[in-house]
């Protein structure tokens, strides 16, 4: 026995693929994608195979040199394996295996899939000898039919006639090799074990000339009383799945409704009600939880596959000198050593051990492996001392995120019955193995099958410009340059534009989707859901096609709150006429995915999705706040330049600054006529058509809202400075408590300092506080927020529609004499 | 005379630091503008002129993207501005911003793509028509690395470029082939004793030049 089930749930496999000869570039002068990548992208959608009868494929890794990783479930020990330790094998075990393997191919049938690679290896059979898995069964998907790979895939051994000849694709091939290894058990033997290569192929290619297979090998092997003892049921049954014409085979389906399989059935079936019954408490609490999530905390413990691969001596380091090229001709082409392991397929399989993990693992209660949801003690208090720590440390701790993961895999699970708790953890931070349902949920996408409705395929005028940007768009990321995900990012595309009639393409929308993509690679529906929610929500009316006065708007906002929040730098940046046109149309069109790799707007998207369509211009100015040293000294040039080149910006503190501001910033200053809205506005509230464009560009403070200023007097009143510009007369008649009273005729408005002013520490009085100017004449407002702005006071703007509007507060909150 | 860009050219003043230490060299500043359909090259001509690098996968350009670069011509140092723009066609609209006062224009095209050639020849119509009469444009076909599957023969193109008054050469941003040298050109046949070349600044709307002190060229 090759140590407890338990401790070799995971393996490894490796090989490579077969490398590009040279620097050979393709038809569009871009360079071949490395075949390694391709395997990658097509080897996404195994992963969402899950069977009984499959060993769950979990990650593909590249290595170098186009040495591909791939990590999957085992179990027990392989067929072949099993066969010499316990022989011969009984009438009623084969049968269970013989269905069991035909399970297997039946469900990667339905997926259209092939195995292709079937034989004993691939076999795997637990401990107990009672559960069957195929195993290793995606190689021939993912390297496209062996295209990928410099060998062949399967074992000649077990390959049906028609694949011989290069037939390839077709289920009944696989229906040949599962007799075949069925009759290996039955007639006790080893297929042609002496035999050269060459003459295996040429004994399977004469089968066309018999008609009876199972008999010849019967003989060849010297077995024939075997032959003619064996149960007849069983022999008919072996005999037609190796008919040389793969049409008289039957398909797998067809080969699970035999009657001689009934018997296995009934077991099957009698052993899975026990095991329901039957109490788990034998196994460890963290084998309960998906495979994916295993392995997920096995990398966070510091598990390397690489590593392991290494201790194994899988792979091998050889001098680099040795890969030198020994001749290189003028065109380019060189001749190479051929790289020794290069050539084969070692197809050793590399156990990946979850002893530590589980340990380590092991001391946390039950609660966390499962949490209650809804008892009354949640939330537990698990880890909330770490979520002080800076992110990227909390996104490291395999106890923090396991906890994170779990309770994040029950939320969704509840979804959307979950919204608002799932929504109020996602505050805290993101598991990233979740990041893309979690984002759906947070975008309140709900599956519904209308993206497999959508038509894709149509040609459309705007075809050629997606397809020149989709070869650009984050071709660092190897999921998003692989063959699939340039497939999968058209499809989101075209689906996209087909489902938006009123909306066009335009560049920067592939970029927009390609976070989505990435996150649901193997859920084109998620993503384009998640894209599809999330463009209303923060661009609504960007993608028009004339959609200038969205952008003039949206920019001309930009611009109002960096004065509110950033008056000096906005007061320089406006002087050097560095406007937001120039560098911000792609910050904002593509919410920042145009300007950031993707690890950086994952994080920038995390709390994106929890703020509303303000958001994303807090961002734009906590950029702006990062730089604004280096801004604040360079000129028009320099700051254009910084710009186009945007050097590293820390994400983290970019995150935190948006949030503060986003916090502190009362809604009505960002009011846009042109962002979702979804509720009739409040009579206080600033109407969705009052501020118009002209406004705003002549405006460099932002107007604030009645009930804005009702809200900070009644619940903030220390966060709120009323400058009421109105006459001293006017002001003692009737005005707000506190507030304090600057006649605008005797402001000096070209003396731009605060002492000019005839109040005694005006500084003191609006240092710190949301400083709202107010005034009957809405000019005078105007201009004294932009004296203020030009003194270099923070968070200065206008009560829209002047003193008059605080009359209709209810209640009163004016003061009359 | 040197004719090698140097890097660097990132002063935003107009006096540029001399190549050679003499100190009686004259500089001058040219506003630049790329032009051309999406993909053709316009960003990679920029990077290879500007920072001799290339990228295979060089992103797509929204809105607009700002590079400087000096070069000395002769004794003049002369330094170019550079607005490589998007070139989807629905950024149209944007483009004007960048072109009115330019000096010059780059209108780029790619040697296998027919619809590409097409586009270029609406937009030196264009330019003729809305950008400074002045102006000097050059027609550069670019990919030429892949000449052997080109659509748009040289001898077509060129042909077109004298009709129209235009500098023409063939480039290829991946070699680094004629882009240097067309940048030279389009310096050689930039006005440089002409004090009004530096008027260029409608990209600016205020036009507010307190930042730039030596702004004139030419001193």
């Amino acid at each position: 026995m090759t140590g407890r089930q338990e401790s070799r749930r995971l393996c490894a496999v490796t090989f490579f693929a077969k490398l590009h000869p040279g620097d050979v570039c393709g038809s569009n002068g871009l360079p071949l994608t490395p075949n390694s990548i391709a395997i990658l992208g097509r080897a996404q959608k195994l992963k969402e195979l899950q069977d009984e009868h499959l060993c769950q494929y979990l990650d593909v890794i590249r290595g170098k040199h186009e040495r591909t990783i791939v990590v999957s479930e085992y179990l027990g020990l392989s067929l072949e394996d099993y066969a010499k330790r316990n022989p011969p094998l009984s009438l009623a075990q084969i049968l269970r295996i013989f269905y069991q393997v035909a399970c297997g191919i039946n469900v990667l049938s339905q997926h259209h899939l092939v195995a292709h690679n079937l034989e004993p290896k691939h076999v795997l059979i637990s401990d107990d000898g009672r559960r069957i898995k195929l195993f290793n069964y995606g190689l021939h998907h993912m390297t496209k039919g062996g295209c990928y790979v410099p060998f062949p895939i399967g074992n000649i051994r077990y390959m049906s006639p028609e694949r011989l000849l290069g037939l390839n694709g077709n289920v009944k091939s696989d229906v040949w090799a599962l007799a075949m290894l069925v009759v290996e058990l039955v007639l006790q033997i080893e297929l042609w074990p002496k035999l050269k290569l060459s003459n295996v192929i040429r004994k399977i290619l004469a089968f066309g000339r018999s008609n009876g297979v199972l008999e010849k090998i019967a003989r060849e092997h010297q077995c024939y009383e075997r032959y003619v003892s064996m149960d007849k049921d069983l022999r008919q049954l072996l005999e037609s799945c190796l008919q040389v014409l793969p049409k008289k085979r039957p398909l797998p389906q067809e080969l699970l409704k035999q009657p001689i399989f009934e018997s296995v059935l009934a077991e099957l079936k009698k052993e899975r009600d026990q095991e329901i019954q039957e109490n788990q408490e034998h196994v460890p609490l963290l084998l309960r939880c998906p495979l994916s999530q295993i392995y997920h905390l096995w990398q966070l413990a510091g598990g390397d596959v690489q590593a392991e691969l290494k201790k194994e001596g899988l792979i091998r380091s050889e001098a680099p000198i040795l890969g030198l090229p020994q001749i290189v001709r003028l065109s380019g082409a060189s001749v190479c050593p051929g790289r020794s392991q290069a050539q084969l397929m070692d197809d050793r399989v590399v156990p990946l051990r979850l002893k530590a993990l589980l340990q380590r693992l092991s001391r946390l209660p039950a609660d966390v492996y499962f949490p209650l949801l809804h008892s009354p003690r949640f939330p537990a208090h698990f880890a909330r001392e770490l979520q002080a720590l800076p992110l990227v440390i909390r996104e490291k701790d395999i106890e923090y995120q396991f906890q994170r993961v779990r309770l994040f895999t029950r939320l969704l699970q509840g979804y959307p019955h979950t919204a608002e708790q799932l929504r109020r953890e996602a505050s805290v931070d993101v598991p990233p193995l979740l990041r893309g349902p979690i984002w759906a949920a947070l975008l309140d996408v709900v599956p519904n099958g209308s993206y497999c409705k959508i038509d894709k395929f149509t040609a459309t005028s705007t075809d050629r410009q997606i397809e020149v940007d989709i070869p650009r768009c984050h071709q660092y990321d190897e999921l998003l340059s692989s063959p699939d995900g340039h497939r999968k990012l058209r499809r989101l595309l075209k689906a996209w534009v087909t489902a938006h009639p009123q909306y066009v393409y335009w560049q920067g929308l592939d970029s927009l989707t390609a976070p989505f993509l990435y996150l649901n690679f193997n859920h084109e529906e998620l993503a384009f859901l998640s894209l599809f929610k999330f463009i209303p929500k923060y661009l609504q009316w960007f993608f028009l096609k004339d959609n200038s006065a969205v952008i003039k708007e949206y920019l001309s906002k930009f611009s109002q709150l960096t004065a509110f929040h950033e008056p000096l730098l906005a007061q320089h940046l406006a002087s050097i006429s560095f406007i937001p046109e120039l560098f911000a149309i792609p910050w904002f069109l593509t919410m920042f995915s145009h300007v950031f790799p993707l690890h950086k707007i994952l994080h920038l998207w995390d709390k994106l999705m929890l703020g509303d369509s303000s958001y994303p211009l807090f961002i734009g100015i906590a950029i702006l706040r990062q730089l604004r040293s280096t801004l604040l000294s360079s000129g028009f040039n320099e700051c254009i330049l910084l710009f186009s080149d945007l050097p590293d910006i820390v994400m983290e503190g970019c995150v935190l600054e948006s949030q503060k501001m986003y916090e502190v910033t009362p809604k009505s200053i960002t009011h846009r006529q042109h962002a979702l809205h979804q509720q009739q506005p409040h009579s206080l509230d600033i109407g969705v058509t009052e501020v118009e464009l002209k406004h705003l560009q002549l405006e460099q403070c932002p107007r604030i809202s009645a009930k804005d200023v009702q809200a900070l007097l009644l619940y903030s009143p220390s966060e709120l400075a009323l400058v009421d510009l109105r006459s001293v007369v006017e002001y003692g008649r009737v005005y707000v408590p506190h507030s304090i009273n600057i006649p605008f005729a005797t402001v000096q408005l070209g003396d731009q300092r605060l002492e000019a002013l005839p109040v005694a520490n005006v500084e003191t009085q609006l240092r710190g506080r949301i400083v709202v100017c107010v005034s009957n004449i809405h000019q005078h407002s105007v201009e004294f927020s932009h004296f203020l702005v030009a003194c270099g006071i923070q968070r200065t703007c206008i009560l829209h529609k002047g003193f008059n509007v605080l009359h209709s507060i209810e209640p009163n909150i004016l003061i009359s004499n | 005379m040197a004719t090698t860009p140097r890097s660097g050219g990132v002063g935003g003043a107009g006096t540029a630091t001399r190549p050679n230490g003499t100190s009686q060299n004259k500089s001058c500043q040219f506003k630049l503008v790329l032009l051309g359909e999406s993909a053709v090259g316009k960003s990679s001509l920029v990077l290879r002129f500007v920072k001799g690098q290339f990228h295979e996968y060089q992103e797509s350009t929204i809105g607009a993207a700002f590079l400087t670069q000096t070069i000395c011509i002769e004794d003049t140092v002369v330094k170019f501005e550079i607005w490589d723009t998007a070139g989807q066609e629905r950024y149209h609209s944007l483009a004007p911003m960048y072109y009115r006062g330019a000096q010059a224009a780059i209108v780029v095209y790619d040697i296998q793509n027919q619809d590409s050639f097409q586009r270029a020849k609406t937009w030196v119509k264009e330019l003729h028509k809305q950008a400074s009469p002045n102006i000097v444009i050059a027609l550069a076909g670019n990919k030429a690395d892949l000449s052997n599957i080109r659509v748009v023969e040289f001898d077509e193109a060129k042909q077109y470029a004298e009709e129209n008054g235009l500098l023409f050469m063939e480039t290829s941003a991946k070699t680094g082939m004629n882009v240097n040298d067309i940048f030279l050109a389009i310096a050689k046949k930039l006005p440089k004793n002409d004090g009004a070349n530096n008027q260029g600044t409608s990209i600016r709307p205020n036009g507010n030049e307190t930042n730039r002190p030596t702004n004139n060229c030419c001193k």
